[in-house]
């Protein structure tokens, strides 16, 4: 039994669950299953950056999603004076850029590393792949992004007509 | 150059067709090393039973050949008296003309299968290839995507996503396209094996192979089986209907590749004109001979991703690309 234990840990990769537990922990990928989530792993790209690395421009044509496993990014948009404003601070387990998985548009924000960080991209092909062979997986996460994106719709109409109220 | 580089091409495409195997594993949470270490056991032990199998194979169908060649021989000197016969009649030719004609068709014919064996020398080279490419294969795909993650973090941060979205687009239009191919060869392999045995023409696993392999460079598999196949069953049965039986066989090989299996790989793979097609093999024929002919098509598909993404970014960037589905109109509700 032990010998079949030590088989076994020899052949599973250790690294490759704590990949999938990261996964699993994130809002958007939650109703994954087990199986799901290892083609998703295998469909991931990393990269690590330095602090004060900047990971794209506001402007850049987006083609991926970023999810932040360790380290912190700061979201910033230049303003009309021209100088950056901070928009947001992301920290592990927050993700970023999802509008490219839907449509190759210019980024609406510069984002940067503000410390040492790693960062798991989904390039947007990669997810396309994905929806044509494993659909469960890319259905389920189109859905999470409809809902996030129909989230910030409802709360941007909100806000304006309390802006709009409070102008009248 | 281009021999020292030879094997590191090859190696790096059979460790590419076989990733995705290595990957779909990989995803099921098993280690690389160990998955890469462990299939190249079980393919040692299957190629040790294959060559075994093989061995025996070809010692009985060379004492075959050796068996029959003279009743071979009888049948081609046969075929020659009889058109010899036919050529007399029909043409106003003394018979020693009509002698000689044949003499020179069927020496012509020696001659060149006389120059076989040199030209069987030449792949001499791509033989040793065999024993190397596997073991320089063996090293990519222990690395796999490593090396490629090693790329991108290598490549400044703010290009990361131009140069994955490079590497997507080459990997999409390649991987199809070899699998693709590989399918195809397979395919071929078996069909023509069982069509030969079913026409009951000797030596079919090597004429098989044969054409499954050429058919790694398109449109050549179907070419070489007919007239590789279609000589063997003259010579076995010394008639031109056998031969023709053959001819038809590879030719319906060939249909049926072209209405079944090619709409299929076609669908996901890379779409050339047929134009670029024929040139891509004509160039790369001309540049670097077989080799050029076997990567003509991948070289091809890599340089057609390269031109569409240097598009796509040019596109983007001047904005000509089509925008965001425009909702304005209609308020959220």
């Amino acid at each position: 039994m032990s010998a079949l234990k030590s088989l076994k840990r020899w052949f599973i990769d250790p690294n490759f669950s704590r990949k999938k537990q990261f996964l699993r922990s994130l809002e958007i990928f939650k109703d994954l299953r087990d199986g799901d989530l290892g083609h998703l792993v295998a469909a991931l790209h990393s990269r690590s950056y330095r602090e004060g690395e900047v990971v794209f421009v506001e402007g850049d044509i987006g083609r991926a999603l970023f999810i932040l496993e360790s380290g912190g990014v700061d979201l910033t948009r230049h303003g009309a004076d021209g100088k950056p404003a901070p928009l947001y601070s992301l920290k592990p387990g927050d993700f970023f850029g999802e509008m490219a998985l839907l449509e190759s548009l210019p980024r609406t924000a510069t984002a940067t590393a503000t410390q040492k960080t790693h960062l798991h991209l989904l390039y947007k092909s990669k997810l396309d792949a994905l929806l044509h062979g494993e659909p469960r997986i890319g259905v389920t996460i189109m859905s999470h992004l409809a809902r996030l994106l129909s989230a910030r719709l409802r709360r941007m109409n909100v806000d304006r007509t309390l802006v709009t109220s409070k102008n009248d | 150059m281009t021999s020292v580089l030879t094997p590191f091409i090859l190696a790096a495409a059979f460790a590419y067709i076989l990733n995705p195997l290595v990957t779909y594993c990989e995803a099921r949470g098993l280690r690389r090393a160990q998955l890469v270490v462990f299939g190249y056991l079980t393919a040692l032990a299957l190629g040790m039973s294959a060559y075994a199998g093989l061995k025996s194979l070809a010692v009985y169908e060379a004492e075959l050949l050796q068996a029959r060649a003279p009743a071979y021989l009888k049948q081609v000197q046969k075929f020659a008296a009889a058109q010899q016969i036919q050529l007399t009649k029909k043409l106003p030719l003394p018979p020693h003309v009509a002698q000689q004609a044949l003499d020179t068709a069927i020496g012509g014919l020696f001659d060149k299968l006389q120059e076989l064996p040199s030209h069987l020398f030449t792949l001499l080279p791509l033989l040793a290839h065999m024993l190397l490419v596997p073991f320089i294969g063996f090293f990519f795909l222990l690395d796999g995507p490593d090396g490629i993650e090693g790329l991108i973090q290598l490549c400044p941060s703010r290009f990361v996503e131009q140069a994955i979205h490079l590497l997507s687009e080459i990997d999409t239009a390649l991987g199809n396209y070899l699998r693709g191919v590989l399918i195809v060869a397979t395919a071929i392999t078996i069909a023509s094996f069982l069509g030969l045995v079913l026409l009951d023409v000797d030596n079919a696993i090597v004429i098989a192979l044969l054409s499954g392999a050429s058919s790694l460079v398109p449109y050549l598999g179907a070419a070489v089986g007919a007239l590789v196949g279609g000589g063997m069953a003259f010579y076995q049965f010394g008639t031109f209907s056998a031969a023709m039986k053959v001819v038809a066989l590879f030719v319906g090989i060939r249909l049926a590749d072209e209405i079944f299996l090619q709409p299929v790989i076609a669908k996901h793979s890379v779409h050339l004109h047929p134009m670029a097609f024929l040139l891509a093999l004509i160039l790369g024929g001309e540049l670097f001979g077989f080799m050029g002919l076997l990567f003509a098509i991948p070289a091809a598909c890599i340089l057609k991703a390269l031109v569409q993404v240097s598009w796509s970014w040019y596109s983007s960037e001047r904005g000509l690309a089509l925008g965001a589905a425009d909702g304005s109109g209609v308020p959220y509700t």
